[in-house]
């Protein structure tokens, strides 16, 4: 079946997405799951009154399977109670929808999950024992491999030149503020400028935060390099996403790393 | 409702004076090539006039030209064939991050046996450097192919100076010229090409048929074996209305391109300055200016690109992504990744690709949708956040 051959249904809610949108308030829950892979991310929100769900809402960025399928769990879980809408399964929401083609099940049906996990994490809230089963990712520190074998070779230690990295896709490593400002200002050289850090927030002044926001700067967050590859120069980066536990090549021509 | 038809790249309508043209060998002259009578020697002089003319197209000799069911197979018989032919000189072959996705498979497919791939990145508009292809160069070389331009993201390769290194080299230059079709003129003596892929639909000729050119003193093996047709390198009875349809359908590109890409480059100019304009967080892939003239290709922060299409689709204007959620394994384009994009990023793509029925109705249509269907999507998305 055609990736895209969706029934009427999956159709009138991607054209028509009922409750989109956020929810705020101390009886509201939220649960995010994400794919980067495939390339979906779904926000589900949900206020709970006593054992009640009363409202909820989302944002989904994906494909049509994907905003049809968040839009559907919106609707079907108000008014049920939270062991009921525990048991809503990804299968349940497909059936609503009059099926999705058999790609789409795996990876776009992830609604239910984003709104188990803002069940889940609203019970923790309260105090209730919820088995956690995300894994926890390991906190050891990896070393980069090939860093000296590119240095001048895409690998720089320092900004001797800015015409170094003129029209380069460039990785700065975060390493404070000295590196943050460097990302800003290579931004005047090359439009391809990504900092990376492995934390989930950069811990900088407020003057520096508005400039970066304010700039080019593409920032990865929970990003780790693991290897500089090429041959004879700096032509790719093995980067690990911590959150995700996934290893990735991004396509890039010099690499930054102020120590 | 009319559809506004913008992925010629996907594929091209016939142009009616081919299909009119090919119409008599259905029906009157019908006959086999191989056959010894009047009937057959019809079928051999349309095949061998249509063989001629698309020779003389390319600037080569008619004995240069193997005709195949389309590109595919050319470009199977190109690469696998020289490959299996030439393997006692050397088992290692170079192609770009940005061939088409057919080359890839192939070069997966001869990893298994035996052969080693080099791939050679390119730069952040999807261009290869020949420094690049260079520094891969051993002396197990046989072979590099790189594509005349990218059928995606449409930038246009340095083909003469590949073709300069590997003839200095002496190694087998092959080039997958399909995306460049009716668009770039293709000569394959000045730019010493040694074998390459051509596709018929591409020059608004039928589906079906395709060439491999071969460069004389260059030896592929056969990938089907049976009555020994085309110098026995493609068995099979040839398909004489396909042929002929081709060989009308490149007349037609030699007289008209010059005006057909004015026309074409026009739209494109237009649809690039609008939507990078109109469109706020919104980026071109692919080069800035040696780029083909049908294609603009552009990226959305924040979206995803089957969403895209399939409002495009209720809109009545048919478009092609880099998208994973549209592709056969749910991986986003090999070649957007290629040009140093995340993945987030390469979903959220666009391609618009205009040919020879295109109007200037068709692309005001599809200017007037994007920055809705922009707008719309955003509102749903978590990760937009606007400058």
């Amino acid at each position: 079946m055609k990736s895209t051959k969706y029934s009427e249904k999956v159709l009138d809610h991607f054209r028509n997405p009922r409750n989109v949108g956020t929810l705020e308030g101390d009886d509201v829950a939220v649960g995010k799951v994400g794919n980067p892979t495939c390339g979906d991310i779904m926000e589900v929100f949900i206020r709970i009154d006593g054992d009640t769900i009363t409202d909820a809402k989302f944002r989904t960025f994906g494909c049509g399977s994907a905003i049809a399928t968040t839009s559907m769990t919106t609707e079907m879980v108000k008014g049920m109670s939270l062991d009921e809408a525990m048991k809503l399964t990804r299968r349940d929401v497909a059936e609503e929808l009059d099926g999705l083609p058999p790609i789409k099940m795996h990876c776009s049906n992830l609604a239910a999950d984003a709104l188990h996990e803002a069940i889940k994490s609203y019970r923790r809230r309260k105090g209730e024992e919820v088995p956690d089963d995300k894994k926890e990712v390991e906190e050891e520190i990896e070393c980069l491999v090939g860093k000296d074998e590119f240095l001048s070779k895409g690998v720089y230690l320092t900004v001797k030149d800015p015409n170094d990295f003129k029209n380069k896709r460039t990785i700065v490593l975060y390493s404070g503020d000295e590196s943050v400002d460097a990302a800003i200002n290579l931004t005047e050289v090359t439009d391809r400028v990504i900092l990376l850090t492995p934390d989930e927030t950069l811990v900088i002044s407020p003057e520096l935060a508005e400039r970066l926001s304010g700039s080019n700067v593409k920032v990865l967050y929970q990003s780790r390099l693991l290897e500089v590859l090429g041959e004879g120069e700096v032509e790719k980066a093995k980067i690990y996403n911590i959150d995700e536990d996934e290893k990735y090549d991004l396509y890039v021509d010099a690499i930054l790393i102020i120590e | 409702m009319k559809q506004v038809y913008l992925d010629y790249q996907s594929a091209k309508p016939v142009d009616p004076r081919v299909v009119e043209g090919m119409a008599r060998y259905f029906t009157e002259d019908f006959g086999n090539p191989s056959s010894l009578h009047k009937v057959g020697d019809v079928a051999t002089d349309a095949l061998e006039e249509s063989r001629k003319k698309i020779a003389k197209y390319i600037n080569a000799d008619e004995d240069e030209i193997i005709f195949t069911s389309g590109a595919t197979e050319a470009i199977n018989l190109g690469i696998m064939g020289y490959a299996f032919r030439n393997k006692t000189k050397g088992n290692h072959i170079i192609i770009s991050e940005v061939e088409h996705i057919s080359i890839h498979n192939i070069a997966k497919y001869l990893e298994r046996e035996g052969f080693q791939i080099s791939k050679v990145p390119v730069d952040q508009y999807g261009m290869v450097d020949v420094g690049k292809i260079e520094q891969r160069i051993r002396d197990e070389t046989i072979l590099i192919s790189v594509g005349m331009a990218s059928n995606e993201i449409g930038t246009v390769q340095p083909i003469n100076e590949i073709g300069k290194l590997a003839a200095e080299r002496g190694i087998a230059f092959h080039t997958d010229a399909v995306a460049a079709e009716a668009l770039l003129p293709i000569d394959v003596r000045k730019d010493n090409i040694n074998l390459m892929a051509l596709s018929s639909n591409d020059f608004y000729g039928p589906r079906g048929v395709g060439v491999m050119y071969m460069q004389k003193r260059y030896r592929v093996n056969p990938m089907i074996i049976g009555g020994g047709q085309e110098r026995g390198l493609r068995s099979g009875s040839e398909d004489i209305p396909g042929i002929v349809g081709m060989s009308l359908a490149t007349e037609i590109v030699q007289k008209e391109m010059d005006s057909e890409v004015k026309r074409l480059q026009g739209y494109r100019d237009r649809m690039i300055k609008q939507v990078l304009e109109e469109v706020p967080d919104s980026h071109l892939n692919g080069h800035p200016t040696n780029r083909l003239a049908s294609n603009a290709h552009f990226r959305f922060d924040g979206i995803e690109g089957e969403s895209i299409l399939l409002s495009f689709k209720d809109l009545g204007v048919s478009v092609s992504t880099g998208s994973a959620c549209t592709s056969k394994t749910l991986e986003p384009s090999h070649t957007l990744i290629a040009t140093g994009l995340l993945h987030e990023e390469a979903h959220g793509s666009l391609q618009l690709t205009s040919g020879r029925f295109n109007t200037d109705d068709d692309i005001d249509k599809a200017l007037e949708a994007v920055p809705n269907v922009v707008s719309r999507l955003r509102k749903l998305s978590p990760i937009y956040k606007s400058k």
